[in-house]
């Protein structure tokens, strides 16, 4: 790990510097939302000669942190900021919309939850799955780290904001989290709809209040589990007038239907137009 | 048939093994005669000179190492004491080191930072991986070393080499997908097998090879008048192994347990697949109504150092103070590890004495 963080300090200061000399918009943070911005970056170089875009990685936090310093143009990231970075005057514009389902082991003999249900089976409240229809079986919850977005997703909508019981698995990465549910009898789960998808064999997803997670449930409004996908600027940093007036047709660009409805809509993600405003702050 | 070739071959064996013990010393001796005049040759001034540029290349990379190696311990330490002592660059509380190492309520978004339940399982599941691999590995040494065959003991040396170097990512997935079902499925009636006893085992499997080589080196350069005087005395093979060889190679076995204890307790990969990684564990122990009998513990899902650091790191803004108190984790990590390391120096040097 300490060496990843220097490697990461390391590439922020080499792209500083760069883009200091070429004007160069840096694009920094979440790995999941990185491929969909780097196949927009080159797009965009593609239609306007002499702009360059470089998107790197690091994390949704690295990206935050970024951004607020002044280490990158553009911080990318799956959670909103912290109180701290929005008092520092970052800008948030929602990019993409993110689609999150229930997700089980295939034996548990239940294939819808209502959201007090659901509620329950993660705060603890129930504990075998027979309390809600299935089998006698013990419920396994597999959830991620507390420093996760996906976490922070499950526990607002999820959970209305209570705290996951203590008796949990927690795994590191949402590939561990479908092998985790698909070789433990009885666990549950809450993962990107995209992940659903790619396993269908091997998990079962879980209808919400009756309405199953799927991409026209969520534009006609009633499948109601979802996070965006942010892209953060800092105004106060962005002094130089050039590099902002890249940025904004940058952004731009990412919000145009033209991209919205092809690339966006390819990689797994849900076009922002799809959903109108959140009531609550994920 | 079968009995003529043990017991014509069992009393000469330790000869054998003198008489090759001796073979590699004499030409080593007689090569490094022959090779002095080579180096009286007239020096040319161009050899003087790469002599000074390599002196001088030699002792930067030697200056580069120990300036990285500092830097990180600097970088770990200022990020860590960063918890506890104001700093620049802090968004965060400081804590008291009271509600840091006495607590063991971890939960970060609440304002918890207590790291006992890391620590307690750091020790726990390297201890009882350990109490696994010790004597598997000490006992695999005595066997490659004294008991077996010539071929088998080539070959069992390999192996041991070839079991080094798979990556401890490949013994995490092996786990995650065969070992937890299997224990689950055949044994817990479908419970989670993640937690102690499964991470234990894997960690076993990787440390044994480190403390087997390490071992069979021991029993191997322990003089053969040893064994040979306990045999002579009447000792029959497990009392000669037993009374005699192992207390004698008793420093260099420990200082093979402690590498194996070392590469366990820095392990990150294999274990948070397995391990179940719930910082919660001791609450949630102490809540359970039920009995909580040793093995019950040993099948519940808990955490590491290592595994909480490889999982929070990555997504806690810097300066905070939940990412303070994970460097604050990462240096005390370092820190029994440094321990560890001056220990085994200690031990060795106690053989020697």
């Amino acid at each position: 790990m300490r060496i990843r963080t220097l490697a990461q300090t390391i590439v922020a200061g080499l792209l500083l510097s760069v883009s200091a000399q070429a004007q160069t918009v840096t694009v920094m943070g979440s790995t999941a939302l990185g491929p969909i911005v780097k196949k927009a970056a080159e797009d965009f170089m593609k239609a306007n000669a002499g702009v360059q875009i470089a998107v790197s990685g690091g994390g949704s936090m690295t990206g935050l942190n970024q951004v607020t310093s002044g280490g990158c143009v553009i911080g990318i990231s799956d959670v909103y900021a912290t109180p701290d970075q929005d008092k520092a005057g970052l800008v948030n514009h929602n990019i993409v919309v993110q689609p999150f389902t229930l997700i089980a082991h295939p034996g548990v003999g239940v294939t819808t939850l209502t959201a007090q249900q659901a509620e329950q089976v993660f705060t603890g409240k129930v504990n075998n799955w027979k309390e809600v229809g299935g089998h006698d079986q013990k419920i396994v919850r597999v959830i991620r780290p507390e420093s996760s977005g996906t976490r922070a997703v499950q526990k607002k909508i999820i959970l209305h904001d209570q705290e996951f019981t203590k008796d949990v698995l927690i795994q590191d990465s949402t590939g561990a989290v479908v092998t985790s549910v698909a070789t433990t009898a009885g666990a549950v789960s809450f993962v990107e709809l995209e992940h659903l998808e790619k396993n269908k064999a091997r998990i079962a997803g879980i209808a919400y209040n009756g309405v199953e997670c799927s991409n026209e449930g969520v534009k006609s409004g009633k499948y109601p589990v979802f996070s965006f996908g942010h892209a953060y600027t800092n105004p106060a940093k962005l002094t130089d007038a050039k590099t902002k007036q890249v940025v904004e047709a940058f952004l731009a660009y990412i919000l145009s239907p033209a991209f919205q409805d092809g690339v966006v809509l390819k990689a797994g993600y849900l076009p922002v137009s799809y959903v109108k405003a959140l009531k609550t702050k994920l | 048939m079968n009995d003529l070739p043990d017991s014509t071959l069992s009393p000469p064996s330790p000869l054998a093994v003198l008489a090759q013990r001796d073979e590699p010393a004499a030409p080593v001796a007689a090569g490094s005669q022959e090779a002095r005049p080579a180096l009286n040759f007239r020096q040319s001034r161009l050899s003087r000179l790469a002599d000074r540029w390599s002196h001088l290349i030699f002792l930067g990379c030697s200056l580069l190492v120990v300036l990285l190696i500092g830097g990180i311990l600097f970088f770990l330490a200022s990020r860590g004491l960063a918890a506890f002592v104001p700093m620049a660059g802090n968004v965060g509380r400081t804590l008291r080191l009271g509600e840091v190492f006495l607590s063991s309520d971890w939960a970060p978004s609440s304002d918890k930072f207590g790291i006992l339940p890391f620590l307690a399982g750091s020790l726990s599941v390297t201890g009882l991986a350990l109490l696994l691999a010790a004597p598997t590995g000490i006992l695999t040494g005595v066997f490659i070393a004294k008991l077996a065959p010539h071929w088998m003991r080539n070959l069992m040396r390999q192996v041991m080499d070839l079991l080094v170097g798979i990556p401890s990512v490949v013994y995490g997935i092996f786990g995650l997908t065969v070992i937890l079902p299997i224990v689950s499925r055949s044994w817990l009636k479908d419970a989670p097998a993640s937690g102690f006893a499964v991470s234990a085992l894997i960690l076993s499997v990787m440390i044994v090879p480190t403390i087997v080589s390490l071992s069979t080196d021991a029993f191997e350069s322990l003089p053969p008048s040893l064994d040979e005087g306990a045999q002579a005395l009447g000792s029959s093979r497990w009392q000669a192994i037993w009374h005699v060889l192992i207390p004698a190679a008793k420093p260099r076995l420990i200082t093979a347990t402690v590498l194996g204890l070392g590469r366990a307790i820095g392990e990150a990969m294999a274990v948070q697949m397995v391990i179940g990684n719930n910082p919660q564990w001791i609450a949630l122990l102490r809540e359970s109504t039920g009995s909580t009998s040793f093995l019950h513990t040993l099948f519940t899902p808990a955490a590491t150092l290592t595994t909480e650091l490889v999982q929070e790191l990555p997504n806690t803004a810097s300066g905070s103070t939940w990412n303070n108190v994970l460097f604050a984790m990462g240096l005390l990590l370092y820190l029994i590890t440094m321990a560890l390391i001056l220990a085994t120096r200690k031990l060795g040097q106690g053989r020697e004495a």
